[in-house]
């Protein structure tokens, strides 16, 4: 009972008409620059954090917490729209892509919006209980554990790539080397940089995911002399009550599975989307729409990732450690405004905290009240002719890349992953798995060279943790389980074939 | 050559090749001490696998024509490296305006008059960028 208490207290300290304000200009704020390609929450939040500065504490935090969930909304409008991603919307990519191929763009739109908020929702339950206690389960995960989870997340590629399991893995594995570039955490050598500087850093996140996606998607309509058919349509917001009861099960699920792994330090969002992703597609009972721009393909993963946000700010709260970049502006925010994040944050500021878990549910009802009645206008990105929409995208993915680092050099980068991307393109090679890739890569490399120097070479640590050896078993009867079905499948097959008739 | 299927292959291994043959150069060190390279060399191994996989299994395989249109992505790349060394040049405007000429020759119609538009009209987004979001862009 005491946790309904301290929420109805946060609930108080949130629904205070300024708070309220607060909330509805950082989410409007938020998408519209979520909305442009390349800028996505981590520069959004970087970008408007100024704002926050004249703005009393709590006030603050609920404006950028807004900013954060608005930035993620605007993502994955973008990824859904022009299939141009960021971190946070990957997946989003995949089918949300197809259903406007399939013109689809408001279900696909509202989808989203909804599972969004039902991710967010079943978070705030799992925050409201179990965040005091939960923050601890990050202690019980050493570097053989975290590689563990990671390769689980390279094998739930073979589930989500629409080609070949040998592709998803490849492509994989393209994104592992292509976050080697750069300097060498544990020896300072700088590695596969060709002797530029601009490459000491690695190559940006968005420099990989614009050019992959964004310049290869342009390109390609323009290959196929693609004039967009203007958008005349009446579009249908609500959807009917069947698909309605569609979104319910997969974000459901998507939802808990966010929540559990937003917990985990290390890509908890991005292995979450993928994750939901890829049990929807064994689960669901649409499950083989999915990849053709089905419901479950958005609801999955837009619920998962926006839960795993959402419990991302548990370890930070809880034990006061970022586990991600956005997480680590969230935390300097807290600095720059007097609170220190950790242990003793609920007990010091219980205002600050509830009213934060509070806002986050406020938040989410903004962005559906919202983005609901707006979707109509962010359609209207497709009555705009494509010889004047591709230059004006080429503009956004400019001014995205170079608002990172300032640098006009990351452009030529993102120009090189243009091509890069287009080849990938051509050659019916997936991008989706190259960002997990690049993504988990080096936190991959540093988690398994810590534990072999833990076990002094011996891989033995992988095989006797109790998390680290559940992990592999499971990726062990996964790909048992892949190899059976594709060798059952092929011989189904052949024995069709060697039929008469 | 015109076969997708090995094509894909063979850059794989080309992509295989480039890193794990850099990665030699790093030193390698053991498993209790891993060098710089030695993570690099497993994973450029594994790529290289596949990709040996990937060509060969193509062999067996119908062959899928490669369709590659050159002309649109240079065009396209083109205009983004114009738009970076102008505006480093000269200023982030030109650039604009260079990036939107280059990138229409790859439109299915050229104008002049539509190019000069949409480029005022980027050029007005730039500005706001930089008065109301504070966006440190090198206008002029």
């Amino acid at each position: 009972m005491e946790a309904l208490h301290n929420l109805a207290f946060g609930f108080e300290h949130a629904l205070t008409l300024n708070n309220l304000m607060f909330c509805a200009i950082g989410c409007t704020v938020g998408t519209l620059v979520g909305l442009l390609p390349g800028l996505g929450p981590l520069a959004t939040i970087s970008l408007l954090l100024p704002l926050t500065y004249s703005i009393p504490t709590g006030g603050a935090l609920i404006m950028l917490a807004g900013i954060y969930y608005g930035a993620q909304y605007g993502d994955s409008v973008s990824a859904i729209t022009m299939k141009i991603p960021h971190a946070s919307s990957i997946v989003a990519c995949i089918d949300g892509y197809q259903m406007t191929l399939n013109g689809k763009t408001g279900l696909a739109l509202f989808t989203a919006g909804v599972s969004s908020f039902i991710g967010g929702t079943i978070a705030i339950v799992v925050l409201t209980f179990l965040a005091p206690s939960l923050g601890e389960v990050a202690f019980l995960f050493g570097p053989a554990d975290y590689c563990a989870l990671m390769l689980v997340g390279f094998v739930c590629v073979s589930f989500v790539t629409t080609g070949s399991l040998l592709n998803g893995l490849a492509m994989c594995l393209i994104g592992v080397l292509l976050g080697q570039i750069g300097t060498d955490v544990n020896s300072g050598t700088q590695r596969f940089t060709m002797d530029l500087d601009f490459l000491a850093d690695g190559v940006g996140l968005v420099s990989v995911a614009l050019g992959c996606f964004g310049i290869a998607e342009i390109t390609k309509n323009l290959d196929n002399r693609e004039e967009r058919t203007p958008f005349n349509g009446k579009i249908n917001l609500i959807p009917t009550w069947p698909e309605f009861k569609r979104i319910i099960p997969s974000a459901l699920r998507g939802g808990a599975i966010g929540s559990f792994l937003g917990i985990l330090p290390g890509g908890g969002p991005v292995i979450a989307q993928f994750a939901a992703y890829a049990i929807d597609k064994r689960f669901s009972k649409y499950k083989h729409e999915i990849g053709s721009g089905a419901i479950e393909g958005v609801a999955g993963q837009a619920a998962a990732d926006e839960a795993a946000a959402r419990t991302s700010f548990i370890p930070l709260m809880s034990i006061g450690i970022p586990e991600n970049a956005v997480m680590a502006l969230m935390l300097a925010a807290f600095i720059i405004k007097g609170v220190q994040p950790g242990p003793n944050m609920i007990a010091n500021h219980p205002d600050l905290f509830w009213g934060l878990v509070a806002s986050m549910w406020v938040g989410n009802v903004f962005l559906i009240i919202l983005n609901v009645p707006l979707v109509r206008y962010w359609l209207s990105v497709f009555k705009i002719p494509y010889n004047v929409l591709f230059p004006s995208i080429l503009f956004f993915c400019c001014i995205g890349t170079f608002s990172v680092n300032n640098s006009l050099n990351d452009i030529f980068t993102t120009a090189a992953f243009g091509f890069v991307g287009y080849m990938f393109l051509r050659l019916d090679l997936d991008a989706a798995p190259l960002m997990l890739g690049f993504i988990l890569g080096p936190m991959l490399e540093e988690n398994f060279r810590r534990a072999l120097l833990i076990g002094r070479g011996n891989f033995g640590a992988f095989f006797t943790r109790p998390i680290s050896g559940t992990l592999l078993a499971l990726i062990g009867i996964l790909v048992l389980w892949q190899l059976t079905a594709f060798f059952l499948k092929s011989r189904a097959t052949s024995r069709a074939a060697a039929l008469p008739g | 050559m015109n076969d997708r299927n090995l094509v894909r292959g063979l850059f794989l291994i080309a992509i295989s090749l480039a890193f794990g043959l850099q990665s030699l150069r790093y030193p390698i060190g053991s498993f209790s001490h891993a060098g710089a390279g030695l993570f690099p060399l497993m994973v450029s191994s594994l790529l290289l696998l596949i990709g040996l996989i990937t060509a060969v299994r193509s062999r067996f395989m119908e062959r899928v024509p490669l369709n590659l249109n050159l002309k649109n992505i240079a065009l396209i790349l083109a205009s983004l490296c114009a738009f970076a060394v102008v505006s480093a040049t000269l200023n982030m405007m030109a650039g604009i305006v260079c990036m939107v000429f280059c990138a229409a020759l790859a439109g299915t119609s050229y104008s002049v008059p539509r190019n000069l538009k949409v480029s005022a009209g980027l050029i007005a987004v730039a500005l706001a960028f930089q008065k109301l979001l504070g966006l440190n862009l090198p206008l002029y």
